[in-house]
């Protein structure tokens, strides 16, 4: 009992830090998803040097554990802008680079996401559109692309929960989020009630997470009805 | 009204295409029969500019040009004019019955929605779907799925359809109900190009059957004298064949 009361406490704690967890995760995901998709438009180009070039990208950022992005970003990007544009980027908000390598991070999955979506929409659905006198851009966007759309959504909202989970890393550059909230804590108690800390922390990640799984199934259920695919 | 020259067509190294020339008249009902890979599917594909031409040329609808020199606007005229009928339907699957048939019409030809829909009733009506007009393609067997294809393809109002083995993709007992909506559109005058397997259909609808093999038009003539006085030699066999087996 004492101990729930504990982590009800550390919970309002640590609650008011869920905004920097929020933006960073938000906006790593929409840049993310941006980037992500030119990737993938580049993977199914007709240049094979753009097909390449996105493919060494998408294999390279794969392989790179999320600190590592997080330190490769926090400590190279300022070099190299100072390097090629001779402008110092070193009083930026923290919170930026972290930003910039979830973005590069979430970009990666997220474009063999969409690209294996796009290549499971038969080849006969563009063509019918066209046939029917659309443009391919009409038809990428009101055929291909909303049958994609529920094909890529399950993976891609997966990526979104790992994403997240990344961005737990954020304390690791000195940014004020939720862990490095828990750590002032158990600092502040002298190392006490770490583990209740911490099982705080937890709830408010598995919350997020639910939350995320339950929208994604509620828009699932929507488009339910169109997905069954045709018996050809 | 559709005139088809040397057209030629290959992948690969591989010639499918070996010179093509077609006359299509208006009321014409052409069958194009002939064994597998003798270049039948390639030839409407390449028609409707699907597949790039390697040579040839097309007068159409006021296209009057070599295929490898088609522009934009010419290719977005053939299209325009030509209704396709696919052998796997190729239904819109986000897209209800009714909606297959509008999205043309009102994203393409800037129909109104109210007008699109009474349109597409119409043609719905004439494959006899009206009341399957709110299902998903998922929802309708696969030769109400067809006949939506077809109505899809009526409501453009096109000058000419080419159907693509519109049959072949279907369970036996469904063939007839397609094959029905077909006839019934080529008796009111529809002008149509069918690559088909269906003899009955060569023989007993179209005006005009042509045989192909190896990418060329071996022959071609009314189904009277293609299917009982076939001149040439691979005619007879590839009828021999294929009637042995019905």
């Amino acid at each position: 009992m004492e101990n729930i009361k504990l982590i009800v406490n550390f919970l309002g704690q640590l609650l008011p830090a869920i905004n920097i967890t929020l933006i960073v995760s938000l906006s790593s995901i929409i840049l993310g998803s941006l980037l992500g998709l030119l990737l993938a438009a580049a993977r199914l180009s007709q240049s094979v040097i753009l097909r390449v070039l996105a493919g060494i990208y998408v294999s390279v950022i794969r392989a790179t554990p999320s600190i590592i992005m997080i330190f490769l970003v926090y400590y190279g990007m300022p070099l190299l802008f100072n390097g090629w544009f001779h402008t110092n980027i070193d009083g930026w908000n923290r919170m930026y680079f972290v930003i910039i390598a979830l973005t590069l991070l979430f970009s990666a999955p997220v474009s063999e996401i969409m690209r294996s979506a796009y290549e499971s929409i038969s080849k006969g659905q563009m063509e019918a559109g066209l046939l029917v006198g659309m443009s391919p851009f009409q038809t990428f966007y009101r055929i291909i692309l909303p049958q994609a759309f529920v094909v890529a959504l399950p993976n891609f909202a997966n990526s979104v929960v790992n994403l997240l989970k990344e961005g737990a890393l954020t304390f690791t550059i000195g940014v004020v989020d939720m862990v490095s909230k828990a750590q002032m804590i158990v600092a502040n108690n002298s190392g006490g009630y770490a583990w209740q800390t911490y099982c705080a922390l937890a709830l408010i990640y598995w919350v997020i997470s639910l939350a995320i799984d339950k929208g994604v199934s509620l828009v699932e259920k929507s488009y339910q009805k169109k997905r069954k695919t045709i018996a050809v | 009204m559709l005139k088809i020259e040397g057209l030629k067509k290959s992948y690969a190294g591989n010639d499918i295409l070996k010179g093509i020339s077609i006359n299509v008249n208006k009321g014409d009902v052409i069958s194009i029969i002939g064994p597998s890979g003798s270049g039948k599917t390639t030839l409407l594909r390449t028609i409707t500019t699907l597949e790039e031409a390697n040579g040839g040329h097309i007068s159409f609808a006021g296209v009057d040009n070599d295929f490898q020199k088609l522009n934009g606007k010419d290719i977005h005229t053939i299209r325009r004019n030509i209704g396709f009928v696919f052998q796997n339907y190729n239904l819109f699957n986000n897209k209800t019955a009714l909606q297959n048939i509008t999205e043309g019409l009102i994203v393409a030809r800037k129909v109104k929605k109210s007008e699109a829909e009474k349109i597409a009733l119409k043609a719905l009506e004439r494959v006899g779907l009206t009341d399957r007009q709110n299902h998903y393609p998922s929802q309708l067997s696969g030769g109400q799925q067809q006949r939506v294809g077809i109505a899809r393809a009526i409501a453009l109002n096109p000058q000419v359809i080419f159907f693509d083995e519109p049959t072949s993709a279907l369970d036996p007992e469904l063939v007839g109900e397609v094959l029905k909506v077909m006839q019934d559109l080529a008796n009111s005058g529809t002008t149509m190009v069918v690559v088909t397997h269906q003899m009955n259909f060569a023989r007993d609808v179209s005006n005009r059957v042509i045989f192909m093999a190896d990418g060329y038009i071996v022959e071609q003539g009314s189904p009277k004298k293609i299917f009982e006085n076939p001149s040439e030699e691979r005619t007879k066999t590839f009828l021999t064949d294929i009637l042995a087996n019905v």
